[in-house]
């Protein structure tokens, strides 16, 4: 790391402020624009001087709401999303959204209050040791000790954060660090690391295999967003026609018209996305790990295919699967240098097209109970390229995986990789507030809705226009299912057939709300939602035995999906 | 099969458990570590096995490339387990 020459544009203010003014200017000084927090007794200080921020805070009624909202935020802007709170309960409840911006790759910038320095290690009142704690989740991670360091720790945290695989960061403010004084002005600005050089030979390698391939395919991941490079991917995906399969998180990339998409591959992606990945004889893998959800058995998976992987990360290469031309690099600059000549493809071009055509989704449920997977289809249609859809976990999520329409990554925010039920309502919060013209849309289940419903108040507070679609099946429904399938019909500890009247619950919140449980009563649904000026909630029973399908069953290979009727 | 690394971290809180954490959690043991002042740094010398079949000291390696504040001096040799795991191929 090289630090750049100073070039201060106002005299160095050398006036000794407290360590709280200090965080406040840092984070002004860094452009954030929204903080979500809470505050408690260690993270006062911050909070007495927090009055005077330009950046706006919200006040969320669970910490873990805003760690998720600070994620979803930066999902969709791409700046760090930054979340605040005091020390013990407030940091730990911090720890699961920072696990998840961990798995899914997101900027967060985590800041949290701890007891005075000579109390630290004594068991003090509300003292954990957080750093200790999210050492194996966050990128990188500070106790500051002195707040003198405050203005360059919180430089180096963003640019940590942001730089290459993105991540998140914890900064841990000790509360006689808050209070002290120091004179510190802001840091030079630091020179951005040398772009990644990429090795021409391997690139050159990469075009020699896809030019001679005879079944390539696109293995797009979550990587392509990150880096900002859709359109450099969507002209590389136009101009060789090669088919294309993207993982959860690489939804979006390719529009889901796009004539050559074959949708999610893995264990609820589409039989032509799993039926081409075990046909390929070449798998361009572009910001993707290689993930067990994705692969299915990983001995099985691709088994005729040579594999080019890109990705910025290192770490990743040959992890899971060996690759027989690595390129470590930024995406974006990568896809747009690799110009192979198009491999002549049109019979499995062909072959792809029917396959989609023969496994397409079916939306012909019979009976005239809302059919979740109809509904959201719907929805992201008549929402159109504003649709934005900010997921829980469970059946809805992969549903909405399946059947709604993307116009670009930035579209659907899920927890990919921790899986984090509770996701939904926070996420959707942060990205309203990132994207405020846009159709944000929580989609969520009964089980994942109640496990952050507090948040219902941080949308009234705040008047934040999120729309909500609670598919309400009275059960753990993704647990139910598996215990049908692979548990000999044990079911156990899934139902939540005393779940609270949700319509009435948003209500009582000052939400407006609706419930709807027939299939004729859902166009008008989305209507009103859609048109709801403020937060609206619909609540849509659905029937508690409708399953996810296809389904490839844990442990086993992509090849042995199972189907059911719609 | 033992590897060593050699490693320097920067004398920054955390930085040792950083170090130790990601090798165990990466699925390897510590057979052998000895950690020395080195003025600015610290350095490293940490033997690792590996818990099971489909782990790789290179992959580690790439891994611990990855933390904040430290570096590699010495890595295992190139050779090393190539042939011997699937899942190590670059």
């Amino acid at each position: 790391m090289t630090a750049a020459a100073p070039m201060p544009k106002h005299p160095p203010d050398t006036a000794p402020k407290t360590g709280a003014r200090l965080v406040v200017e840092a984070l002004d000084n860094l452009g954030v624009e929204i903080v979500f927090g809470y505050p408690g007794g260690a993270i006062m200080p911050v909070y007495d001087a927090i009055t005077s921020a330009r950046f706006k805070h919200i006040l969320v009624r669970h910490e873990q709401a805003a760690a998720f909202a600070a994620d979803a935020y930066a999902r969709v802007t791409g700046k760090p999303g930054v979340c605040m709170a005091t020390s013990g309960p407030g940091a730990t409840n911090l720890i699961t959204g920072i696990a998840n911006a961990m798995m899914d790759s997101v900027p967060l910038i985590a800041i949290t209050g701890n007891v005075s320095s000579p109390l630290m290690g004594t068991d003090a009142f509300q003292e954990i040791d957080i750093l200790g704690a999210t050492l194996p989740m966050v990128k990188h991670s500070w106790i500051v000790r002195d707040p003198a360091d405050i203005p360059a720790i919180f430089e180096d945290a963003f640019r940590i954060a942001t730089s290459g695989r993105p991540g998140p960061v914890l900064i841990d403010l000790p509360k006689d660090v808050q209070v002290g004084l120091a004179a510190a002005p802001a840091p030079a600005p630091r020179a951005s690391a040398p772009a990644q050089r990429i090795d021409p030979a391997q690139l050159r390698r990469a075009e020699s295999a896809i030019s001679s391939a005879q079944r390539p395919l696109l293995y797009i991941g979550g990587g392509v967003r990150i880096a900002g490079a859709t359109d450099e991917v969507r002209a590389f995906a136009h101009h060789t026609h090669i088919p294309a399969v993207c993982t959860l998180q690489g939804l979006g990339v390719l529009p889901t018209d796009w004539p050559t998409a074959l949708g999610m591959m893995g264990m609820h992606g589409t039989r032509a996305a799993n039926e081409a990945v075990q046909a390929c004889d070449l798998l361009i893998v572009l910001g993707a790990r290689f993930d067990d959800r994705a692969t299915g058995k990983l001995s099985t998976f691709a088994p005729h295919a040579r594999v080019i992987h890109i990705d910025v990360d290192a770490a990743e290469i040959g992890k899971l699967r060996a690759a027989d031309v690595a390129i470590t690099a930024d995406l974006k600059s990568a896809v747009a240098q690799l110009s192979p000549r198009p491999p002549e493809i049109d019979a499995w071009i062909a072959d792809c097209a029917e396959a989609k055509r023969a496994h397409a989704f079916r939306y012909d449920a019979p009976g005239d109970g809302v059919y979740a997977p109809a509904l959201l289809k719907e929805l992201s249609e008549r929402a159109g390229d504003k649709f934005v859809a900010a997921c829980d976990v469970g059946q809805h999520q992969m549903w909405v995986a399946q059947h709604c329409s993307f116009s670009a990554p930035q579209a659907h925010l899920t927890s990919g990789g921790l899986g984090a039920m509770g996701y939904g309502l926070p996420a959707g919060m942060g990205a309203k507030l990132a994207q405020p013209d846009a159709h944000v849309v929580t989609i969520s289940g009964d089980g994942s809705f109640i496990m952050n419903i507090q948040e219902l108040a941080t949308l009234r507070r705040y008047n934040i226009a999120l729309k909500i679609v609670l598919l309400d099946n009275a059960s753990l429904g993704l647990v139910r299912q598996w215990q049908e399938l692979f548990f000999d019909r044990n079911f156990s500890e899934i139902d939540l057939s005393d779940n609270p009247d949700f319509a009435a619950v948003a209500q009582a919140f000052g939400i407006e709300a609706f419930r709807i449980s027939r299939r004729e009563e859902v166009g008008p649904g989305i209507e009103r939602l859609l048109a709801a000026k403020g937060p609206c909630l619909a609540h849509v029973l659905i029937d508690a035995k409708e399953n996810v399908w296809p389904l490839v069953p844990p442990g086993k290979s992509n090849s042995e999906m199972m189907h059911g009727e719609p | 099969m033992k590897d060593v690394f050699h490693i320097q971290i920067d004398r920054a809180e955390g930085s040792l458990q950083r170090l130790i954490g990601l090798i165990e959690r990466r699925g390897f043991h510590i057979d052998g570590m000895s950690v020395s002042d080195a003025g600015t740094h610290r350095e490293v010398r940490i033997t690792v096995r590996e818990r099971d079949a489909g782990r790789c000291t290179q992959v580690l390696g790439r891994q611990i490339d990855r933390i904040v504040g430290a570096r590699r001096i010495a890595s295992p040799p190139v050779a090393v387990r190539v042939e011997d795991v699937a899942p190590c191929p670059v």
